[in-house]
Parts: structure tokens; C-alpha cells; sequence
């Protein structure tokens, strides 16, 4: 398969970028959008046309959430339910032009090329993310019993690896799915609910400091998101922030 | 900074303030449409013009009509600045088009909250500033009062040389033209606002209040005005379609049980809302 690329390309957080078009021909339909791009590199690399294109990759298996590019108008591109790595070039045409750009959004800065500063996420997982409760020594297997129903859906939300494609697909550039997300995986298990109510607030917080927007309830996100993270996420961090701003103990949270 | 600590408000905080607005005019809408069925009605407005009566003179539908202002003047106001607020967040767009699967009556919702913004302008005009007496229209006064009221006999009679009353004036025909044409046993009505003011001049202190009944009909027989009306109701429509399941979701009560249910209950009451004014504008334009 051949395909006309047209990459963001942009030396550092401080240059003005632009998009560049490149060439690539015989593609296998079986190889994975970021091998086309491994490709794409090593002929960059052996015609010395130009430097490799600088893309955020892992894993590569899908499962952490490193990658992620634009791809003609979609986060991860045009495959529901799949990061970038786990996107193949069998979804394209042959002959397809394909436009490759950065995720774009205030809290996101672009390093270099398509690869940009997700740092926010971290910041945000620092401000409460967490568990801070002296757990002790590995509890028996079923001395906390939790209703399957409610480890399934904790499993479902802590399926989110913070690719950032829902802030990348909202129009406002709103984290609330991701940070959602993680209230809910650990305000669901009976270990992360002591904290609940303060752990919504800081990470709110947090998330408004760094510079993201606020959901619209669009739901681009949901519409986007590689692992299938549920809007009643974002419900449930609604839920849990509305809780906290009537909880009369308040510890240091504000 | 104490002050920006109470200024300060979280963003989730903005959203629930703007649906909280959205809740009140959400039910509103229901209780406007129902009302105005009542134009349908076979009684030659008379259940229309003792509510509209009833809603012009009740002390607490002012308070009620000060708090539904307030609740556009907020939502309006609050969604705008989330707009403008929002689009800083991403100060380099993308080069591409969205081509994410969305519902477009979210991605449209500030579309369509701004044209209904501007048809509510003109609804407006049509209607309420009638009763603000800023604009013309038509108007009614009760039969009670016409004849509880002292009649200026100045104003209708010519009196002669040796100061009896002989016969009508100019204002005097009008009067009698307009006191005899009333089909009603309540109310005067369809007057226009010259009919008011001759009336003012022959009775003293009666009060006149909108006739919102003939000024529907009279609207609402124009075929452009129908056609500018039902593209109200679609926006209406559109913008509740959001607004319904987003509620929901903002207040955090949407969960995996409940949303199918949400869903249905805001297309059902979407088309409740929209199906209800367009059957009045409708059954007035077609006379049913």
C-alpha cells in the first residue's frame, strides 16, 4: 500500500511548526500505523531528507497509553476501541492521504513533533490519586468482600491508561473522563472511599489549574476513548464533587 | 488571596450553576406549552384569557417571572463564558476537521442556545413587550370594570349652548362601536391601541391588559410567521435534546441503569415540548 503523509513537524516546545508530506510505498496492510511510521523514519534516516519524525511510543501492545496521534480528524485514528500501535494500515485506503497531528490542548505543549507534555495527567494523579492509608500486611483473599458487579466496573474504569485521546477528542480540551476514570477505580473499592471525598476535590482542582476545560457533556471523549471508558464516569465524578462541596469534613483540602 | 478563594470556582462548579439555570427553564417550557393548548380550546379564548388574566395580576407569577428571567439572564451568561473560557484551552486547533462520532445536538448546542437567543428576541417582540407596553398590540379590558367605572360623558357627548348633551362626538361613535362589538360576556377585547385610548378617555381608571389570545391569532395566520415559529420549536428541540441528558449527567445522577431511561424520557419530552407548540401555531394557522 502507498501512502502521502502529512506530518506536524516542529523542532521544540519554542519553534513554529508546520506540516511536511512525505511518501511511503509498499506498505503491508498487516503492519501497525507506528511500524509505517518506524518505515516512514528509516527512509527519512537512509535518503537523509530530513530528521526522524519524533512520535511517543511503548509498549506498543496497547496497554500503555504512551502513544497517541491525530489522525485524520480522530484521536488513535479511524478504529474505535484501539490506541495508535494497535491501529493497522488495513483501516486506510490505498493511496489514502493521511494527516498526522499532535494531540492538541493548552495542558498538552508540543515537545517535539507529535510528541507532547502529558505531565498534566501525572500532576493530577499526584494531587489525590492515590491511596494513602497504612494498608499492612497482604489481607486474606476474601476478608473484604466486594460485589462483583462493583470490581467489574472498578476494573472497567481503571482500564484507563491516561493516553490523554479524551482530552485530545473534546472540543474543550476537558480531562473529566480520565480523571473520572480514576475516582471512580478507587472511590468504587472500599479501600479508596476514606479519601473519596477529598481525593474528587484535589483532583478537580488540579485539573482546573493545569489549564483544561470544562465537559460540556458532548461526549467526544466516551466517543474516542481506546479502552471504552463509560461517561457515567464522568457522572459519578459529578456526583462525588457535588458530596464534597457539602462535606462538613474537611481536612486539607482546600 | 481570600477574595480569590471565594471568586474562585471549580469548573465542574460552572457547569452545575448553568444546568441548575437550565433545570428551571427546562420545566418552564412544559408549563408554557401546556398553557398555551389552551388557545385550542372551543370557547373563544376565554380559558386562555383568564389565564393570561390570571398571570399578568397574581403577585407570586411576578416573583416567579423575576426568577425566570434571572434563569436566562444566568444560563445565558454562565454558558457563554464556559464557551469563551473553553476555547482558550486549545490555542492551536487541529488542522483536520473533527471527524468524531458525536451527537450533534451537543456539538451544536452553543449554535443553537445562540439562535434561539435571537428568536427569542423576536418572540419577544411579538408577545411580551406588549404587555412591557413597549411595543403594539392587542389588548382587552375587563366588562366588570367598564361598568363599575364613571363614565366622562365630556368625551362622548357635545354639550350646546345651554350646556345639555345633544349627541355623540367623534370619540363618543367609537366608543359605541367598540363597546358593541364584544362577544364576550367577561371581557373587551381585541382591542387595538387606539381602541384603548379612546376608552381611557370615556372611562376613568380602567386598567387594559394584553390580549394575547387574538394577538396568537392574528400572528399565527400568517403563513411566514407559522413557518419562522415551527423553525423556533426545531431549535427548541434540538437545544432540549441536549439539555435534558446533560442535566442529568452534570447533576450526577446518570449511571449505567438509569440511562437508557434518561435517554428515552428527553426524546420523549423533546418531542412533547416540540409536537405541543407547533400544534397550537398549527391549529390557529389551520383554524382547527
Amino acid at each position: 500500500m502507498n501512502f502521502t503523509l502529512h506530518i506536524w513537524r516542529q523542532k521544540n516546545a519554542a519553534a513554529k511548526g508546520k506540516f511536511e508530506t512525505y511518501k511511503v510505498h509498499d506498505i503491508s496492510p498487516d503492519c501497525s500505523f507506528l511500524e509505517m511510521l518506524d518505515i516512514l523514519n528509516e527512509q527519512l534516516i537512509h535518503d537523509k531528507i530530513a530528521h526522524p519524525v519524533c512520535f511517543d511510543n511503548d509498549c506498543r501492545e496497547g496497554i500503555c497509553g504512551m502513544c497517541g496521534l491525530y489522525i485524520n480528524g480522530r484521536p488513535h485514528g479511524n478504529d474505535d476501541g484501539v490506541t495508535t500501535c494497535q491501529l493497522h494500515m488495513r483501516k486506510f485506503r490505498d493511496g489514502d492521504e493521511i494527516w498526522i497531528e499532535p494531540w492538541r490542548a493548552k495542558a498538552f505543549p508540543v515537545i517535539c513533533d507529535l510528541v507532547v507534555d502529558r505531565s498534566a495527567f501525572d500532576k493530577i494523579i499526584q494531587a489525590g490519586g492515590y491511596i494513602s492509608v497504612t494498608t499492612g500486611g497482604v489481607p486474606d483473599a476474601n476478608c473484604i468482600p466486594i460485589p462483583k458487579d462493583v470490581a467489574d466496573r472498578a476494573m472497567d474504569a481503571a482500564e484507563c491508561i491516561g493516553c490523554g485521546a479524551c482530552v485530545a477528542a473534546c472540543k474543550n480540551a476537558s480531562a473529566m473522563l480520565f480523571v473520572g476514570a480514576k475516582v471512580a477505580h478507587l472511590s468504587l473499592l472500599p479501600q479508596g472511599q476514606p479519601e473519596a471525598r477529598q481525593r474528587v476535590k484535589k483532583m478537580v482542582m488540579k485539573m482546573d489549574e493545569l489549564g483544561f476545560g470544562s465537559c460540556t457533556n458532548i461526549l467526544a471523549c466516551e466517543a474516542e476513548c481506546p479502552k471504552q471508558i463509560k461517561r457515567q464516569n464522568i457522572a459519578r465524578l459529578n456526583r462525588q464533587f457535588i458530596a464534597s462541596l457539602f462535606d462538613g469534613n474537611r481536612r486539607d483540602d482546600d | 488571596m481570600a477574595h480569590e478563594r471565594i471568586v474562585r470556582i471549580h469548573s465542574i462548579s460552572k457547569k452545575l450553576l448553568v444546568g441548575l439555570f437550565a433545570s428551571f427553564l427546562v420545566v418552564f417550557l412544559f408549563f408554557h406549552m401546556s398553557a398555551n393548548l389552551l388557545i385550542l380550546l372551543h370557547d373563544d379564548g376565554a380559558a386562555y384569557t383568564a389565564f393570561c388574566h390570571f398571570m399578568g395580576t397574581n403577585p407570586l407569577v411576578k416573583v416567579a417571572e423575576v426568577a425566570l428571567f434571572g434563569s436566562f439572564f444566568i444560563h445565558i451568561v454562565l454558558a457563554s463564558y464556559l464557551w469563551l473560557c473553553n476555547r482558550r484551552k486549545r490555542p492551536v486547533g487541529y488542522h483536520k476537521r473533527s471527524r468524531t462520532r458525536t451527537a450533534a445536538a451537543s456539538k451544536l448546542a452553543m449554535i443553537t442556545g445562540s439562535l434561539l437567543l435571537i428568536c427569542l428576541v423576536f418572540h419577544f417582540y411579538d408577545f411580551y413587550l406588549v404587555k412591557m407596553n413597549v411595543v403594539e398590540g392587542l389588548y382587552m379590558v375587563k366588562l366588570e370594570e367598564l361598568n363599575n367605572s364613571d363614565i366622562n360623558e365630556d368625551a362622548i357627548w357635545t354639550a350646546d349652548e345651554e350646556g345639555e348633551y345633544k349627541e355623540f362626538t367623534e370619540t363618543g361613535l367609537r366608543w359605541f362601536e367598540i363597546t358593541s362589538k364584544t362577544n364576550s360576556d367577561v371581557w373587551l377585547n381585541n382591542l387595538t391601541k387606539e381602541d384603548t385610548e379612546i376608552l381611557q378617555q370615556v372611562y376613568r381608571n380602567i386598567n387594559t391588559e394584553p390580549d394575547f389570545y387574538h394577538m396568537a391569532h392574528e400572528k399565527f395566520t400568517k403563513w411566514h410567521i407559522v413557518l419562522c415559529y415551527l423553525l423556533f420549536f426545531a431549535l427548541v428541540g434540538i437545544h432540549i435534546r441536549h439539555g435534558f441528558e446533560s442535566l442529568f449527567q452534570t447533576f450526577g445522577l446518570n449511571n449505567r441503569r438509569y440511562a437508557p431511561v434518561i435517554k428515552w424520557c428527553g426524546i420523549i419530552y423533546t418531542w412533547i415540548i416540540c409536537l405541543g407548540f407547533s400544534t397550537v401555531t398549527l391549529g390557529v394557522f389551520f383554524g382547527l
